[in-house]
């Protein structure tokens, strides 16, 4: 395991580098905004003690909330992204930036401050002379928990789409790379421990009293700041090169590789920059509002969940309707669906092959004779939903001799070792490419279909029209097999999506 | 004589509790007023009262003929020395930053005139220049109650409010502040008014006494008069130790001469 984190990341150093810098971008924004705010509210109820107790009741009850529903609060006020993010930490960081300052200032020597009183100090005189001062050790305490705190709750930001390295470890843990999750994981704790030591250092040297310690601080204090600017002065360069295209993808392995080819392809065919947002938790709810507010330009989106979805109806999707399902986008959003990749993410039935030939059968009509000798396999909610089981059964007339419920990852085990006959699939499920079965065609459409293809906003093809070019290149690329081969390949392979994203384009010489 | 402060009819209660009642009293500039009575009497109270840190129920109390409600409460407390028990000096600053806190509220610019006021007071009350830059932890308890005292004074205050200042040193520290501070009095002509709770450094110190029991003034006079002729028997009580450490028989008292000056007086306390 060790070896292989090793690995991965000496592999993909750039990607974990650059990781590391948005995670440290997020975190450190949301700790100044909550040391600047925080620190100004502890002072404020320090000062009027009687809003003291409603203030940190409300706060105290913000910090109960569990993070992910924060989030999810969150994104109808400030979209996926990093702004929510970095409202989420901030609130999160609060707690211990405002009770610190408040126990901090409170508990200062009373006769302290009567003395300072009676020599003629103001009030904010006795604040920033006197007050101030002595709470730091405990004000600084506090900044040192809600730091390694706000670094290690960073790790969740990549759920709503945010950078940082919860990416890798979201990655990691859709497309079934553990490596990655590992290396993502052990990131984000040597990013906490290394803040916390230079806070404790940074804390032990403010301690220090004598006049040259002083002076040394100061020169240090000078130093660091030089640093942060430079540092910040070069991401910000470094962002604003060329116009930059958002690509988001949904928290599903073959958008991962999806998101990579379009990335690649871009980049290759046009000077446009693309920033990709890999696995977006929440998918289509989540992107899809992004997209209405810009903050996304392009996705990879399939058919049926968008005319269910985004334009909410309520019958079933085949493609007679995708016009009328293309003109809707135009209309309501104006957003267009460009490049179709072809293949179908749907639900299928699928059939050993010896069972197939033995019956000869091709279609789900065909399984009517055959079905009370064989037995269905499917997931626990499949027997629950209301499009589920006995839908399917009624409308083909099928009557199988025995169900069983399986695991979802044990299902393909199961139909490889003869203990089901019939199963319910995913067209692009990786492991299909590997098992010795046959896909049933769904002759009567009882599942809707959902072909892939890129919903894009129309001004940013209007503004780069060279898109348009690279997104027809698309059209018709990927079929079922094709796809379903390549999830095996990153979820089973532990292949990288890039790499498997690249492999593919070579081959179907889209790459130069 | 001016006077430099006066209390008129002052009651102060907290609730039901009256801690000063028909409290009247004038005091004239250049004096040394010593305070004494028993525990919880209203000693701090009516100390207080001077520089606004505790308002009076009812009564009025004047500085300098003004009465201070009228006031500046931060004018006013900046124009008046204050030291507590403990000397209470700011943990954060070295000696220098601590004296100079003061000169500092009133005039930030005239940085120059701030040094010199901090290296002469620091001289009148006996630090040497190399502990400038030491923060109060560093410092000995007889070091720190210097720093208090040149803090108080550093703004050339009219008025020195000090609160059992020697409370916490050592007997011989004490003797040496306590001359010290007599030192200053005489030589800057400042009005103090000087909390205690031990009989002979109130005999010592004051060039009047004010002896106060359970929120009322028992007697204030001069130091010989008070040890002469005791108002009250709380007074008598207060003084019988003192009467005797002169070693004259009843009748003959009136030729001891009590005065702080003298250095003859018992340095054993009354507590
Ligand atoms: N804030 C307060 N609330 C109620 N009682 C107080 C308060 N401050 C002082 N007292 C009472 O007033 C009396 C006089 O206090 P003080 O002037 O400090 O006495 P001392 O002569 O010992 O300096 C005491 O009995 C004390 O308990
Ligand atoms: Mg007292």
């Amino acid at each position: 395991m060790l070896q292989e984190m090793w690995f991965i990341f000496t592999d993909r150093i750039d990607f974990f580098l650059k990781l590391l810098l948005e995670h440290l971008e997020i975190s450190l924004i949301s700790i100044l905004i909550a040391i600047l705010f925080g620190g100004l509210v502890g002072i404020l109820i320090s000062e009027f003690q009687k809003t003291a107790k409603p203030t940190l009741g409300v706060i105290n009850f913000l910090y109960t909330i569990p993070s992910i529903s924060m989030l999810g609060f969150l994104i109808p006020f400030s979209g996926v992204g990093n702004a929510t993010a970095i409202i989420a930490l901030t609130v999160y960081a609060l707690l211990p930036m405002v009770r610190n300052t408040h126990t901090g200032i409170t508990n200062v020597d009373p006769a302290i401050l009567e003395a300072a009183k009676g020599m003629g100090s103001t009030r904010t005189q006795i604040l920033f002379k006197i007050k101030l001062p002595l709470a730091m050790p405990v004000i600084m305490s506090g900044i040192r928990n809600m730091v390694t705190m706000t670094i290690a709750l960073a790790g969740i930001a990549s759920f709503i789409g945010a950078g940082g390295l919860g990416v890798a470890i979201y990655r990691g843990i859709t497309t079934n790379n553990t490596a990655m999750t590992m290396v993502g994981s052990l990131l984000i704790a040597l990013l906490a421990l290394i803040m916390d030591v230079l806070l404790g250092f940074i804390e032990r040297r403010m301690n220090k009293r004598s006049v040259k310690a002083k002076k040394t601080n100061k020169v240090m204090a000078v130093a660091a700041v030089i640093v942060c600017l430079g540092i910040a002065g070069s991401v910000l360069i470094n962002t604003q090169q060329k116009d930059t295209i958002q690509i988001a993808t949904k928290p599903m392995t073959e958008q991962y590789v999806l998101g990579e080819m379009l990335d690649i392809l871009i980049e290759q065919d046009t000077n446009l920059n693309v920033e990709l947002t890999q696995g977006v938790g929440g998918g289509t709810s989540n992107i899809q509002p992004a997209m209405e507010t810009g903050e996304f330009d392009i996705y990879p989106e399939y058919t049926g969940t968008g005319w269910n979805m985004v334009l909410k109806h309520d019958g079933l999707y085949t493609e007679d309707l995708f016009d009328e399902l293309e003109k809707e986008y135009s209309e309501q959003f104006n957003m267009k669906w460009v490049g179709m990749y072809g293949f179908n993410n749907t639900y299928g039935l699928v059939v050993r092959r010896e069972i197939a030939e033995k019956y000869n059968l091709k279609t789900y009509s065909d399984l009517k004779s055959a079905a009370s000798n064989l037995t269905f396999g499917a997931e626990y909610d499949f027997f629950e939903r209301e499009d589920g089981y006995d839908a399917l059964c009624e409308t083909y007339g099928l009557n199988f001799g025995k169900t069983m419920d399986l695991d979802i990852g044990l299902k393909y085990q199961a139909i490889n070792q003869d203990k089901i006959d019939v199963m319910v699939i995913f067209t692009t499920d990786g492991q299909l490419s590997t098992s010795d079965v046959v896909v049933l065609e769904d002759d009567k459409q009882f599942y809707p279909s959902y072909i892939c293809g890129n919903v894009i906003r129309a001004e940013v093809l209007e503004e780069y029209p060279e898109l348009n070019t690279v997104l027809e290149k698309l059209n018709g690329l990927i079929t079922d097999s094709n796809m379903a081969a390549m999830n095996y390949s990153v979820e089973t392979e532990n292949k990288e999506p890039r790499d498997v994203a690249e492999d593919f384009l070579r081959s179907h010489n889209l790459l130069q | 004589m001016e006077t430099a402060i006066e209390f008129k009819n002052i009651k102060k209660s907290y609730g039901e509790k009256v801690v000063l009642e028909g409290f009247n009293l004038s005091i004239e500039k250049g004096e040394f007023i010593t305070i004494i009575g028993s525990s919880g009497c209203g000693k701090t109270t009516a100390l207080k009262m001077v520089n606004g840190l505790i308002h009076p129920t009812s009564g009025d109390i004047f500085v300098d003929g003004e009465n201070i409600r009228n006031k500046n409460q931060t004018q006013l407390r900046r124009n008046i020395g204050y030291a507590i028990q403990g000397s209470v000096l700011f943990p954060h600053m070295t000696v220098e930053q601590n004296i100079s806190y003061v000169p500092n509220l009133l005039n930030k610019r005239d940085k120059e005139k701030t040094k010199n006021a901090v290296s002469k007071w620091m001289k009148i009350v006996g630090l040497s220049e190399d502990l400038k830059h030491r923060y109060p932890s560093e410092l000995s308890g007889g070091q720190q109650q210097r720093v208090g005292i040149a803090r108080a004074l550093a703004a050339s205050p009219d008025i020195l409010l000090m609160d059992e200042p020697f409370g916490a040193v050592d007997e011989i520290t004490r003797r040496q502040l306590q001359a010290e501070l007599k030192q200053i009095h005489e030589q800057t002509g400042i009005t103090v008014l000087f909390v205690t709770h031990d009989i002979s450094e109130a005999l010592k110190l004051g060039t009047k006494v004010l002896v106060m029991n359970d929120g009322k003034i028992e007697q204030f006079a001069k130091p010989e008069d008070l040890l002469r002729s005791p108002a009250t028997e709380f007074v008598k009580e207060l003084v019988k130790k003192e009467r005797r450490t002169c070693y004259l028989p009843e009748d003959q008292l009136s030729s001891c001469e009590f005065s702080g000056t003298s250095g003859k007086v018992s340095s054993f306390d009354a507590r």
